[in-house]
Order: C-alpha cells, then structure tokens, then sequence
C-alpha cells in the first residue's frame, strides 16, 4: 500500500481527461450542498442508477467531484444568510455571517473557497501518502478516545459563553437535553419524545438546522431592508474583483493555520462515525484557544472561518481512507460509494491497492483534480453569489422559510420534520432575541447524542466501571490536552491581565 | 402610561424575554426526568447529568434575575422579545402564513402551496407594494423549486393537483 510516485502523474493526468464528468459533478454538488436537506449523500442516491450504469472509474470520479464541492457548497448560504447548508458547516456562520452583515460577504467566500480547497488537496495528499498509517487511526480511537475528541467540540459551548456565561451555557445544556430526546441506544426506552413516533430516532438534525438557523433568520431579517448593515451596503455596492483577491489574500496569508486545522479535519474523518460537524466544531474551538485575538471570534474573524471551512474539507478524504484501506465507510457517502464499488465486483481492502492500484489511487486524484478545477470555477463567481445579500428581505424571508422548511421534509420524507422545524424557529428566534447563542444549542444537539453512544458503549463494555475513561495512554494525552486547551485561553487572560496592570 | 413610568421603564433592562428560554428548559427538564424514572440506568445516566447541571444553571439565572428585580435594575417586560413594536404584527402574521404553509402543504402539494405562501409573505413583508414583481417573483421561484427539485432531482416532495396535472408532461 506505499505510494508510488510513479503512479501519481499519469493518474493524475489522466484523471484531467474526465473534466467533462468533474465540472458537472461540482455545479450540482455545489448546489446540493447549498440547500439544507440535501447532501451528497442523498443525490448520489438519488442518481444512483446513472452512477451504475457508467463505468466504475467514471461512476467513482462523479460520486468524488459531487462529495467534494457538496462540503464547500454547505459554506455559501451559512456565510451570505447565515444558513448552513450541511451540518458541517454548522461553525461557518459564526465568522463568515457577520462578515457578510459588515460589507465582506465577497471576501468571506473568497476565504472560505481558498481555505477550502487548500484544506482539502493538502489532506488528499497527507492521505494519499500516509494511508496506511492513517488507516491505523480508526483502531486506536476507541469509545473512550471518542469521547474525549467530543468534549473537545462541546468545550466550544464554553467558549461561546464567553460574552454571557450562564446564557451560553444554559443554551449548550439545553442543546444536550434536546439531542437526547428518543430512544436509548442499548434498550430502546423512548424518552422525552412527547408522544411522537417520529421522535423515537431522535431529534433529525436538518429541521434543528433549519429551524434554529433558517427560519429564525427569516423572522429576524424583515427588520431591516437587506441583512446588510448601513455601512456594509455602501462596502457591498462599491465591491468588484479586488474584493476577492482580498480574500484570497487573506486565505492564502493564514496558511500555516489553513494546515493545522484541516489536518484536525483528516484525523477525524478517519474515524468512522465521526462527521464533518465535529472536525468544524473542533478546530473552531482550537483555533481561538492558540490565537492571540480570541475576542475578535464571532464578530467576523478570518481565522474563524478558515478553521471550520478548512477542518471541514479535511474530513472529506479522511472518510474514504477506512473505506478504502479496511472496507470500513467512515460516513454516508462513502458507504454509497462502497455500494456501487461492490456492484461493479471491485473488492475494497488492503488487495484493491495491489490488484487495482489506478482505481484506489485513482480516488484521491479525482479528489485533487475536482479541487483543483473547482477553484478555478467557483472564485470568479463569489462577486455575484455575494449579490445575494443585496436582496431586500421583502423577498428574502419568504423565500428561506419555504425553500428551507421543505429542505427539511427531504431526509425521511415526515410532514412532522416541517413542523419540527418551525418549532425549532421559534426557539431560535426567541434565542437569537434575548442573547441566547443559537450555535450552542445545536452544538449540543449535533453531538450530545454522540457522546451518549460513545459513553454507553464504554461503560457497557467495561461493566459500569467509571475509570474505563483513564485506561488508555492514548485517552489520558488526549484528556490533559482537552483539559489544557481549556484551561489556556484563561491562563492567557490572566497573563495578559497582569501585564496589563504592570505597564 | 405616563411619561415618567416610560422613562423609567427604557432605563431599566427588561428581563421578561430573557427568562422565557430558562423557564421552557426547566419546564422541557422536569418532563424529561418524568419520562425516564422507571427506566434502566442506560436511559438515566446522561439525562441525569446534563438535565442536573441545567437545573442548576437555570436556578443560578433566576436567582439573579430576582435580584436585578429587587434592586429594581431590571423589569419584567419583554421588550426585547417583541422589539420593534412596529413589526409585531407583521411577524404575527408571518408566523401564521408558515403555519399554514406547513398545514396546506400536504393537501395543496409543493408548488401550489409554495406559490401561494411566497405572493402572501412578499405583499404582507412589502405593506402590499410591488404587487406584480411579488407575482412574478412567487410564479417563478415555485416553478424553479418544482423543475429542479421534483423533476430534476426527483426528490419526493409533498405533490398536489398542479403535480398531478404536470405528471403526463415529466
């Protein structure tokens, strides 16, 4: 399974030769990933026979094109209207939406497309080269492991408390309460599920996302006449194409932090189960701990949108890496990609990389390839995308409320789930009005369900004995890193403070 | 009110709204507990914990709350909820537009109901200008929605008589 270079640049120029599959591919991923309730996930299914009908190598470089772009098309509506189009971008908008309000919604995409991009072709060549080992990853994490790199995401409530203490964490606590809604994971009991049948899975994440970011945002934009503040209108009139390579700048400047934080993503991805909300969440919370300005986060800080949006498309080659190595899908997508790889009798594991070595490397140039070309045709067209905020909401609000309530319908096709939605509107609105953070509550929603699965798991398995969480060397690193990186922007503050005081 | 009674009330911080999102979780809290007491420790553990840290943050911020009320810091109106005065019932009215966008949907299907919430919503937030462009713009983004999403992606939608109509046609 080492890598030959040897390989690489004809695959590489030969995966070129499929543009005309790619650049199709991006567009509707793009799209896909834009609107809430869909995902590539659900097209690839959607266009399922067409994938089957076409040739393996063809088949797997649309499904990669469309993945691709489906994670940077989520960013686009959570940075211009502050509506995640996936739950992986759940932490864009806290940078990228006030960005936008203050005139720089052209630079925030410029941002959010290079941090991308980069993010992703550098973990497609960290994969690509390091496969085996990361393979290893999905071993070594365990339930107890898992755990900790969840507290990690939910230590971002606390840090979003920041500004109001107790309403942040009121808002992050009743997050987890509402995420544990429906049955529990080893005996089924249903719990707090109002008597709704449609409830017994849980709380589904798109009519939480849509609900609490959408339709909130819906109610609250007819206050003004565009979501764009006064002077961001002006800003956002006098725009043109310097305002993007502002943003590319910008991007390309925080390399160092674009690295660090998509490699977050990678190490997550390959863990199967673990998505692309966490990797966000995650690198979001790291990326304010190490930094010197944490107090800019959440006013329109650039690095808070390079983190999410870099760590998101990490996560992307991270998940086809068990799929491939060992068989194991770490995500949706890939088991989809896994379905149509054994209907076409291409047997994934350790052998595809020797017996079929241009189809197995063959994925991740497709992925560098798509990102290459997706570049090239999404940055010119971030000056007019960014229009969009010039809208008045006259028609904007009614236009997110009944495009995003029916987003909400697509995932299992429940009439509920719209209700549920809206409902999940008026907490937001309520939320959004009295200074209770909307991002905390659907951090605990996303992953408060995960983390009772993990933690069942492990005291299942360890027979209720609660010091299971210290019994690996790999879980203690990670608890004294979760418990430093906690505790360092205090430190910091602190130091600060009494600098401040001796001066 | 007087003019005083008003100058006061807009130098102290009305809490009302504030207290609404504590008093839903406590409330959600307690029904929750209610739900798992007969249940194995599986179901217990993790709502335990959590719903007993929110109790006592909520407690923490009602405690305090009273004591801006006491110290007469704060009122209890909800201002801040309702604000600006000028848009409540125009909010009102949109709530209950999605209300029955939801409710209709079913029966009207998607492109009918979507059509008709969109013409309301747009002359409703408009104060009932620009009557054609929200014609036009309604017509437009409905049959947009049905090409791409029920034709185009095939996905299924909530259909209605227009569907039904359109279906010999796709």
């Amino acid at each position: 399974m080492e890598f030959d270079w040897d390989i690489f640049a004809p695959l590489f120029a030969h995966t070129l030769t499929f543009w005309w599959v790619i650049i199709p591919a991006i567009f509707l991923g793009l799209v896909v990933g834009a609107i809430p309730g869909f995902s590539a996930a659900n097209t690839i299914i959607i266009l399922l026979p067409l994938t089957l009908a076409m040739d393996v190598e063809v088949g797997l470089i649309f499904m990669v094109a469309l993945y691709c772009s489906s994670r940077m098309g989520a960013g686009i509506p959570a940075i211009l209207v502050n509506i995640p189009g996936t739950a992986g971008a759940a932490a864009t908008p806290l940078d990228g939406y006030p960005m936008t309000r203050a005139g720089k919604g052209q630079q925030a995409l410029a941002i959010s497309f290079v941090s991308s991009t980069a993010g992703g072709l550098l973990t497609t060549i960290v994969a690509l080269l390091a496969m085996p080992w990361l393979a290893q990853v999905a071993f070594y994490l365990h339930s107890v492991e898992m755990i900790v790199v969840m507290l990690f995401g939910i230590s971002l409530i606390a840090t979003i408390a920041a500004r109001d203490t107790l309403k942040g964490l009121i808002a992050g606590f009743l997050g987890l309460m509402i995420g544990a809604i429906g049955a529990d994971a080893v005996y089924a009991t249903p719990r707090a599920t109002f008597g709704f049948l449609e409830l017994y899975d849980g709380v589904p994440l798109i009519p939480a996302l849509v609900g609490l970011f959408a339709v909130s945002e819906a109610f609250l934009v007819i206050e003004g006449e565009t979501i764009l503040s006064g002077k961001g209108q002006d800003l956002m009139r006098k725009a043109g194409w310097a305002e993007t390579m502002e943003g590319v700048r910008a991007a390309l400047s925080r390399w160092w932090h674009i690295v660090w934080t998509s490699l977050i993503g990678l190490v997550i991805g390959v863990v199967p189960g673990a998505g692309a909300s966490i990797a966000a969440f995650v690198a979001y919370q790291q990326s304010r701990t190490f930094s010197k300005t944490p107090e800019l986060y959440g006013t329109g800080h650039i690095e808070g949108l390079v983190a999410p949006e870099s760590a998101n498309n990490g996560v992307t080659s991270g998940t086809l890496i068990p799929l491939l190595v060992i068989g194991i899908p770490g995500g949706a997508t890939a088991a989809i990609m896994l379905v149509v790889l054994q209907y076409h009798g291409v047997t994934v594991g350790p052998e595809l990389f020797i017996e079929n070595p241009e189809l197995a490397y063959g994925v991740f140039t497709a992925m560098a390839v798509t990102y290459a070309l997706m570049i090239l045709t999404i940055l010119p067209l971030s000056r007019y995308m960014s229009r969009v905020t010039m809208v008045s909401t006259t028609y904007m609000a009614p236009l997110i409320i009944a495009f995003t309530l029916v987003g909400s319908f697509v995932p299992r096709e429940y009439l509920f789930d719209m209700y549920l939605a809206f409902a999940f509107g008026v907490l937001g609105y309520i939320a959004r009005k009295t200074g209770y953070h909307t991002a905390a509550i659907l951090i605990g929603v996303i992953l408060g369900p995960l983390l009772e699965q993990y933690f069942l798991r492990a005291m299942k398995m360890s027979q209720g004995d609660l010091t299971v969480l210290f019994s690996s060397s790999l879980a203690n690193i990670l608890w004294v890193l979760l418990i430093l990186s906690v505790g360092f922007p205090y430190a910091l503050e602190y130091r600060r403070k009494r600098l401040k005081e001796r001066e | 009110m007087t003019g005083d009674s008003m100058a006061e009330r807009r130098e102290k911080k009305s809490i009302g709204g504030d207290l609404v999102i504590p008093v839903a979780a406590l409330v959600f809290t307690l029904y929750y507990f209610s739900t798992i007491l007969d249940s194995p420790w599986t179901a217990q553990v993790s709502a335990f914990f959590v719903g007993a840290i929110l109790i006592a943050l909520i407690a923490a911020f009602l405690v305090k709350s009273a004591r801006q009320i006491i110290r007469k810091e704060a009122s209890w109106h909800f201002d801040t909820l309702v604000s600006p005065p000028g848009l409540v019932l125009r909010r009102l009215l949109l709530l209950v537009l999605t209300l029955a966008y939801i409710a209709l949907i079913e029966w009207g299907g998607f492109t009918l109901t979507s059509f008709g919430f969109l013409f309301l919503a747009m002359l409703l937030l408009g104060g009932g200008r620009n009557f054609r462009l929200a014609l036009l713009l309604s017509v437009s983004l409905s049959l947009v929605g049905y090409l791409l999403f029920i034709v185009a992606f095939e996905t299924r939608f909530p259909v209605g008589p227009f569907e039904a109509l359109m279906k010999p046609l796709f």
